[in-house]
């Protein structure tokens, strides 16, 4: 598994929001994309997940162009917001639909889903609820579950400790943790929280207006030079 | 914190001329975002069209009524048939009008009272087309026929009683929106009521209809009192009673459709992907509150309507326009529900192409709802043929396998261009097109018009013409696979265009 950026840009009419000359990723690899709001994260991930078209440049996953080649899907588990879940589904019918999508038999995707009682307990779940019911923080833990369940080469996750309840983000901090020791998962996970991302990722992508600012493997030191980012950003924009 | 009393006493006036203003805004730029110069000229130029024909009505309605009613007098026909005219019309707003409900909802936060919001709305609800259009006919009626009538001694109060029945009109469709959000079975009621009061009404030839509007209106035109007065109080009670309801609607607000008890159904893990996308089909139907009723309604259509329609040996004598009956019998939920195939996965479209989901796998199984949509309908019609005009069920066959061969390809040739996002249920009102933009009633020109006009070239020969349509629509089941490879490379082709626009939401 390998993904790259090869002189990406996409901007929204006049405003570049993503400019990125060459950048990549390999196989196993946890990254975590930080940076203000506005700085280019969710076009960052849009553009992977093929739902934005860059206006110049490729993006290619295992070589292939994501523009020509759709086999990316059979080896990426991701979630970005409730518009990835089907809302007038229960929770039991939308995984069981994400698992037939994946070539998987009711069986064996309810044995895969056992691995994950202790983030979201499907057999004590609601079957009669619909998601459209559910409140933020569940909805999400269903749309992660989703993305985490089939164990996909490729995880792509927007904010999921957002909106969690503390346990669950201790949890979710373990599984992932556990995704890329065990099963060397790839995973590209965009946070705000600094503290879960240093625990979780060993690289880390800075963006700042649409560039790529910093790119560096997490060490100790990560976290104050993170800290010392943002505060001199944040003065920049008060001044 | 209490809201400081000097912003939650904001003058009557103050609260009316910042709302209009508001609104005012809203409007413009709505417009400006609306339809492409196509769609807008030839909207323009059918509203043009409409309202010339409307005004020659009015203006030279003897020749009309000459042609039809012979022995009466323009006036009697028109007093007589004036309740029928208002209830053909009210189908007509009930299906577009506009509700004010979810207009308020933006500004119930703000310090203004919430008596001034809804006398806003309320008002300016009256600003609607579905109140001006009929008196491009009314208005000319009045001056020619009404004013000239030696039978007439008060002309102003007749012309008074029509405008009050528009305002009656406006408000109980208000009403009855507000009332069936709440209860959408007892619009299904309310549906078969009507149809078997009417068909009773009709093939008995009781004529009560006809009877109460003679009546009402020829005593109105005579200066009685009585009668109009029966209108005031009919209009004011309808008016305060939609008032209240939008009141109350606002002050205990319902924020989504609630389903107490989920009724599910599996299908075998041996159908595969396609199988479980036909379910997500079949279940997005039923669990959402305006999918379910496009398949409601052509349930309806296809039994109690066509009921009504063969039953009366007069109507649809030709080939030509019985091919309108055809379509409809076994091709009303594709031409309706159809032409959106992709705009209701507008909310999570996302769901399904990031997940390893061929689009050729997405459109055979919507084909395939499609088609059996055609199936279904067919046999709930085929007994009603059958009694009532046995000669039609040739003609009900090859409609069969037009609408599922055909019909059903062009509408996802246009569903596949579609990138207007619907709203299938959380906010949407009651049954109707709110929302739906201009552009899909165009859309009935290409899906509708081309069997009907082919049944005209054909008329003289209309079995040959009923082979051929049958035929056609055979020759195109049997290239399927042809159509599913078709609209998928199309799909993957405009798969970001159609991203983009489901992402804006519903208007």
């Amino acid at each position: 598994m390998r993904i790259e950026f090869d002189k990406v840009e996409k901007r929204f009419g006049s405003k570049v929001a993503l400019s990125i000359p060459a950048w990549s990723i390999e196989s196993g690899e946890v990254l975590g994309l930080v940076g203000s709001n506005g700085a280019g994260k969710t076009t960052f991930l849009r553009l992977l997940l093929d739902l934005l078209r860059p206006n110049t440049g490729s993006i290619k996953i295992n070589g292939r162009s994501l523009a020509v080649d759709a086999s990316w899907r059979g080896i990426t588990g991701s979630f970005l917001d409730r518009s990835f879940l089907i809302e007038y589904l229960t929770i039991p019918e939308y995984l069981e639909f994400v698992g037939a999508s994946f070539g998987f038999s009711k069986k064996e995707t309810y044995e895969r889903l056992a691995h994950f009682e202790s983030f979201l307990p499907i057999s004590r779940v609601d079957s009669t609820r619909l998601l459209r019911d559910l409140s933020t923080g569940n909805a999400k833990k269903v749309g992660i579950l989703a993305a985490l369940f089939p164990t996909p080469e490729l995880v792509v996750l927007d904010e999921p400790f957002a909106n969690l309840d503390p346990p669950s983000q201790i949890r979710l901090k373990d599984i992932l943790i556990r995704a890329a020791q065990v099963e060397h998962t790839t995973m590209i996970i965009s946070s705000h929280d600094l503290g879960h991302v240093m625990e979780v990722c060993g690289r880390i992508t800075l963006l700042a207006e649409g560039k790529i600012s910093r790119d560096i493997e997490t060490s100790p030191e990560t976290l104050a030079e993170l800290n010392t980012f943002f505060a001199s950003e944040e003065s920049a924009s008060a001044t | 914190m209490r809201t400081p009393s000097h912003m939650t006493s904001s003058t009557f006036l103050g609260s009316f001329g910042l709302l209009a203003k508001n609104q005012y805004k809203i409007a413009l730029r709505s417009m400006q975002m609306q339809q492409g110069w196509f769609v807008r000229i030839v909207i323009g130029l059918m509203m043009v069209y409409s309202a010339f024909i409307l005004l020659t009505l009015g203006f030279f309605f003897d020749r009309f009524s000459e042609e039809l009613w012979p022995s009466l007098d323009p006036l009697t026909v028109v007093n007589r048939y004036l309740l029928a005219m208002f209830v053909s019309m009210f189908f007509v707003r009930f299906l577009f009008q506009k509700t004010p409900k979810l207009k308020i909802i933006p500004y119930l936060h703000l310090p203004i009272r919430r008596s001034s919001l809804v006398a806003f709305f309320q008002t300016s609800s009256l600003f609607s087309i579905h109140n001006f259009y009929p008196l491009l006919f009314f208005i000319p009626f009045w001056m020619i026929y009404v004013r000239e009538s030696p039978l007439a001694d008060n002309q102003n109060m007749w012309l008074a009683a029509v405008v009050l029945l528009i305002g009656t009109s406006h408000f109980v469709n208000l009403l009855l929106r507000a009332v069936l959000q709440r209860k959408a079975g007892v619009f299904y009621a309310l549906m078969i009521v009507f149809m078997v009061t009417a068909f009773i009404d009709e093939t008995s030839g009781i004529g009560l209809q006809q009877r109460i509007s003679e009546y009402l209106f020829t005593g109105i035109l005579s200066g009685g009192l009585v009668e109009f007065s029966l209108l005031f109080c009919t209009f004011s009670l309808v008016t305060a009673a939609s008032t209240i309801q939008l009141t109350r609607s606002i002050n205990n607000p319902e924020t989504r459709e609630e389903v107490t008890r989920v009724t599910t159904f599996a299908v075998p893990e041996s159908w595969g992907l396609v199988g479980q996308l036909v379910r997500l089909e079949l279940l997005l139907m039923w669990r959402n509150r305006r999918p379910r009723h496009y398949m409601l309604v052509s349930l309806l259509f296809s039994t109690m309507y066509l009921l009504f329609m063969l039953s009366n040996a007069k109507a649809f004598s030709g080939y030509t326009m019985a091919a309108l009956l055809g379509l409809f019998a076994s091709g009303g939920f594709a031409l309706n529900y159809g032409q959106l195939m992709f705009g209701w996965d507008s909310e999570h479209y996302t769901a399904l192409v990031t997940r390893n989901i061929p689009f050729k796998a997405l459109v055979k199984a919507k084909l395939i709802v499609l088609q059996g949509s055609c199936v279904v309908l067919f046999v709930l019609s085929l007994p009603l043929f059958i009694w009532f005009r046995p000669e039609f069920v040739p003609l009900h066959f090859a409609f069969l396998f037009y609408n599922a061969g055909i019909t059903t390809i062009l509408v996802m040739e246009l569903a596949s261009r579609n990138s207007q996002a619907v709203d299938i249920g959380k906010s949407g009102g009651f049954f109707n097109y709110e929302g739906f933009s201009a552009k899909h009633w165009l859309w009935f020109i290409p899906t509708a018009l081309p069997p009907v006009l082919f049944m005209l070239a054909m008329h003289s020969r209309p079995g040959l013409g009923l082979i051929g349509l049958a035929t056609f629509g055979f020759i195109s089941i049997m290239l399927t696979d042809m159509w599913t490879k078709y609209f998928a490379k199309g799909l993957q082709a405009r798969k970001h265009t159609m991203i983009e626009g489901f992402s804006k939401g519903a208007n």
